[in-house]
């Protein structure tokens, strides 16, 4: 189990940094949001490997039960991931009003300033 | 004893509230405040007389140790009232010197600050105390040496002295702090009494003397640190003969003699205070030959005297110190009495190239008679305390068998009388040049060098006045048993006839000098420090400045890169240095696939491949949104239903918002224009990105197999009903067991929505307004103009 979950967390950390490192502003939301979603995977994966367990609901069935923590902790990341993101759009945005641009190579540019 | 200390500095308030209305004058009222002081003292001392040492103590931080605790003894009353005189005749002398355009409050309040700290510095038991005040030195000569802070000249001698002094000073910190640790203590007095033997050592012992000695030096403008003081020149004269000859720079000295009880049975001393004192002075006395403007004649010869004065702490441990407070007071009169002088002759004339002066005894016969004492004094003739001190030292040298120094010390009195020959009969004999416009100085200005003048020349003659004064402030440890007694003549002996010696060839030097018209009379620059130094300085700004461009900290492509590349060189290098710890076990990993996990995993990897190599951005956002879907999946298979539900949410909200502003973005073609741009550098990008995926799948594989012993999570499963009431662990931890998290996080939301708004309010106001928006973030607003 855990060992499809680390090539599936390499892969997502190496997509969105590839992602991140371009210049268009669509390129590096996406890539945040992968960002966001590889934090999340990479820490539920501490809870170790679920095979055999149960939910961490009380309530029913008897047996094992994965460790509730990571998923407590995961889920305020994928709430504060939301919040960060949908920040993210709005300041791209405000940032594409303000300087008619989606490439950031072309924003802060030194050559900027002369024009 | 805090009286003597503050009152300068409490008159500073005074002082600004007089000066604009007074003016030059000023200064006369200033002068009051040292000899406030020097009164004071003079009570102190004759109060506090029949004992050798009293200490008092006010606790400040008593648990570091460091206490304000003022120790009164025969050298710091020596230093006290060197001090306070002089101070009083400097300030004399700069209410005639410093003409109407003067700040004078800014001056005075300078001088006044400068004089509290110095008195500081001398009182301080403490060596924390010693040091604070050591420093506030610093920081007064530093905005005196800047005084003309308009002038190049001066804002660079400003910085060279802070820098080289505060630096040093940081050096003697550290030596000041391996002390009091080795030793316990940081009270000189308890210091003194103690014996080396009796720390603990570890070689911490030995450091710690030469970091301080590295503090006296830098003070003292000691080899290699020499080249601060010449440049401090560029102050005010009465500046240049207070601080620069008189007091600070003897610091260095004084806290050699301070701490000689403390080190002076390390073999290391006598070598290293010998060895630079002495080869400073020899190397002090040559740049002076070779210089041509009278103040930075004035300035090396002092950077040579003390080192005299530092070597002479160094022949002390073999024969015992004895006159070291006879040198310093001699080198204090003459050498403050020939910068006043020379601060007359540049009044007088507007020059101070040694070249262009000539004949001005008979304009100024009471200056050129002051001159000639401290000249006098300086090349150590006869009927001078310069002789004096020069004849004690001499012998001193003798007795210890130190012939090495004796050599470079008779090398370098030779090269002084030279250069002390020209200071005199350059200036003040001869004929007068034609261009140069001489007028007559004023009686007042000229009396403070003529009363150090005579001091030099009185208590030369007759030594023996100096007797009673220099036994009773003799210093338990520092100076030996038998008392002092001093006369003009001890007999014929080894160092008079070095003396002649001395004279005669320093007189021919002369002479020679002056045949061939002081052709080499100027410094080579591999031997003026100042340059290099400022060389250094200012290649560090230029390197500071082209890495911060190549950085581009403002600029997202060009240090996001670096970042991540940091960042995994760092982790990269922390698996590398602990490899066998990371890597053990690695064969014992699982590498069974489960075929749903496995399912799922492939799709997620397929649609971020899709994000990657799709063209539109409209399908590489279906794609994201597949991959974000299928990730609610891979939550389930960890058991996980309340993310899965919260994915689920997040994602569709994530969407609908990323939409919204995509399709306020122009044309999808300028995104394929843009894709080909992208497309160099796609290989940097790759082997970063792919270091990036590698490194943490190493990670979490890592962390899969190292768990901690006693883990919280279960106690949460166990507590979960009985404490909180709740049967979903998840939800109780959330909002019972780190309820204080989650309003953070929800405080975190409300962050971002106000952000977020405020964004957007911003604009819209701008708008509607005739303005461009002020825009967030740096240079955007300069991007909106045409």
């Amino acid at each position: 189990m855990q060992i499809e979950t680390a090539l599936l967390v390499g892969l997502l950390f190496a997509v969105s940094v590839y992602l991140l490192l371009h210049k268009s502003f669509v390129r590096i939301l996406f890539g945040f949001v992968t960002l966001t979603n590889a934090t999340n995977l990479f820490l539920i994966s501490m809870s170790g490997d679920p095979d055999g367990k149960r939910a961490p609901i009380l309530a029913e069935g008897s047996g094992p039960i994965v460790d509730p923590l990571p998923q407590a902790l995961v889920l305020t990341a994928i709430v504060i991931g939301f919040g960060l993101t949908i920040y993210l759009i709005m300041l791209l945005y405000r940032i594409f009003l303000d300087a008619k641009t989606t490439d950031a190579s072309k924003l802060f540019l030194p050559e900027a300033d002369d024009e | 004893m805090f009286a003597v200390i503050l009152l300068p500095a409490l008159a500073v308030p005074l002082v600004l509230a007089l000066a604009p209305r007074l003016g030059q004058r000023v200064g006369y009222l200033v002068g009051a405040a040292p000899l406030g002081s020097a009164g004071l003292l003079a009570w102190l001392a004759a109060s506090t007389g029949s004992q050798p040492r009293v200490i008092l103590e006010i606790p400040w931080v008593p648990q570091l140790g460091v206490n304000l605790s003022f120790l009164i003894d025969g050298l710091s009353i020596f230093y006290g009232f060197v001090i306070c005189v002089i101070g009083v005749l400097v300030c004399w002398y700069a209410a005639e010197y410093l003409g109407r355009k003067y700040a004078h409050a800014r001056f005075y309040s300078c001088l006044l600050f400068f004089m509290t700290a110095m008195l500081g510095t001398v009182f301080s038991n403490n060596l924390l105390l010693l040091f604070v005040f050591w420093e506030l030195t610093g920081v007064a000569s530093f905005l005196l040496i800047g005084f003309f802070h308009e002038s190049d000249e001066s804002r660079r001698g400003a910085r060279q002295a802070l820098l080289v002094t505060a630096a040093t000073g940081l050096c003697m910190l550290v030596g000041i702090i391996l002390l009091g640790l080795s030793s316990g203590t940081y009270s000189l007095a308890t210091l003194a009494d103690g014996s080396l033997s009796d720390y603990k050592d570890g070689g911490w012992i030995a450091a710690s003397c030469v970091l301080l000695l590295v503090g006296a030096f830098g003070k003292s403008a000691q080899f290699p640190f020499q080249f601060w003081l010449p440049g401090a020149m560029a102050a005010p004269t009465p500046v240049s003969a207070y601080l620069h000859s008189a007091t600070m720079v003897k610091l260095g000295v004084f806290l050699t003699g301070r701490i000689f009880p403390i080190f002076h049975s390390l073999d290391l001393w006598f070598w290293l205070v010998c060895g630079v004192g002495f080869f400073t002075m020899l190397f002090g006395a040559f740049l002076a030959l070779r210089s041509n403007d009278l103040k930075a004649i004035l300035a090396y010869s002092t950077v040579s005297q003390l080192g005299f004065l530092i070597g002479a702490y160094g022949v002390g441990s073999k024969t015992g110190i004895q006159a070291d407070t006879l040198h310093v007071l001699s080198h204090v009169l003459y050498k403050g009495s020939l910068f006043m002088t020379a601060g007359i002759v540049d009044h007088c004339t507007g020059l101070r190239d040694v070249r262009k002066l000539g004949g001005l005894g008979r304009y100024m016969p009471v200056t050129a008679f002051s001159a000639a004492i401290g000249v006098a004094a300086l090349a150590g003739l006869p009927l001078t305390t310069g002789f004096i001190s020069k004849e004690l030292l001499l012998a001193d040298l003798v007795d210890a068998r130190a012939w090495v120094w004796f050599a470079l010390v008779a090398l370098s009195a030779t090269l002084t009388v030279a250069f002390a020959a020209r200071l005199f009969f350059n200036v003040f004999t001869g004929s007068k040049p034609e261009a140069l416009s001489v007028h007559r100085p004023g009686w007042a200005i000229q009396t403070p060098p003529l009363l150090l003048a005579l001091a030099a020349l009185i208590l030369g003659t007759f030594p023996g006045l100096l007797d009673g004064t220099l036994n009773a402030i003799k210093v338990a440890g520092l100076h030996g048993e038998e008392p002092i007694h001093l006369a003009l003549w001890h007999g014929f002996n080894l160092e008079v006839l070095t003396t002649a010696l001395i004279i005669v060839c320093g007189g021919g030097l002369y002479l020679l000098c002056q045949k061939s018209g002081w052709k080499r009379a100027e410094i080579p620059t591999f031997l003026r420090f100042d340059a290099a130094f400022e060389r250094g300085l200012d290649g560090l700004s230029v390197f500071s400045k082209r890495l911060t461009l190549a950085l581009r900290a403002d600029w997202p492509p060009a240090y996001l890169p670096i970042v991540i590349f940091f960042l995994l060189v760092s982790l990269a290098g922390t698996v590398a240095v602990s490899s066998s710890r990371f890597f053990e076990g690695f064969s014992a990993i699982d590498i069974s696939l489960s075929p749903l996990h496995t399912f799922v995993a492939v799709m997620i990897a397929a649609s971020l491949v899709g994000v990657i190599v799709l063209r539109r951005w409209t399908t590489q956002l279906i794609a994201l949104s597949v991959a974000g879907f299928f990730l609610t999946f891979y939550f389930v298979l960890y058991r996980a239903p309340d993310l899965a539900m919260t994915q689920i949410l997040v994602e569709s909200a994530s969407v609908v918002m990323i939409l919204l502003l995509l399709s306020r973005f122009p044309s999808s073609r300028l995104f394929r224009s843009e894709e080909k741009r992208e497309a160099k550098g796609r290989i940097f990008r790759v082997i970063l990105s792919g270091g990036v995926g590698l490194v943490m799948t190493g990670l979490v594989l890592f962390a899969d197999r190292h768990s901690h012993p006693d883990p919280i999570g279960p106690k949460y499963l166990e507590l979960s009903k009985p404490l909180a009431e709740g049967t979903n662990a998840v939800n109780t931890i959330l909002v019972d067991f780190r309820g204080f998290d989650t309003l953070g996080e929800i405080t975190v939301l409300l962050i971002a929505t106000l952000g977020a708004l405020g964004l957007m309010m911003r604009y819209k106001r701008g708008r509607a307004g005739n303005d461009p928006a002020p825009a967030p973030g740096f240079f955007l607003e300069k991007k909106r103009r045409p």
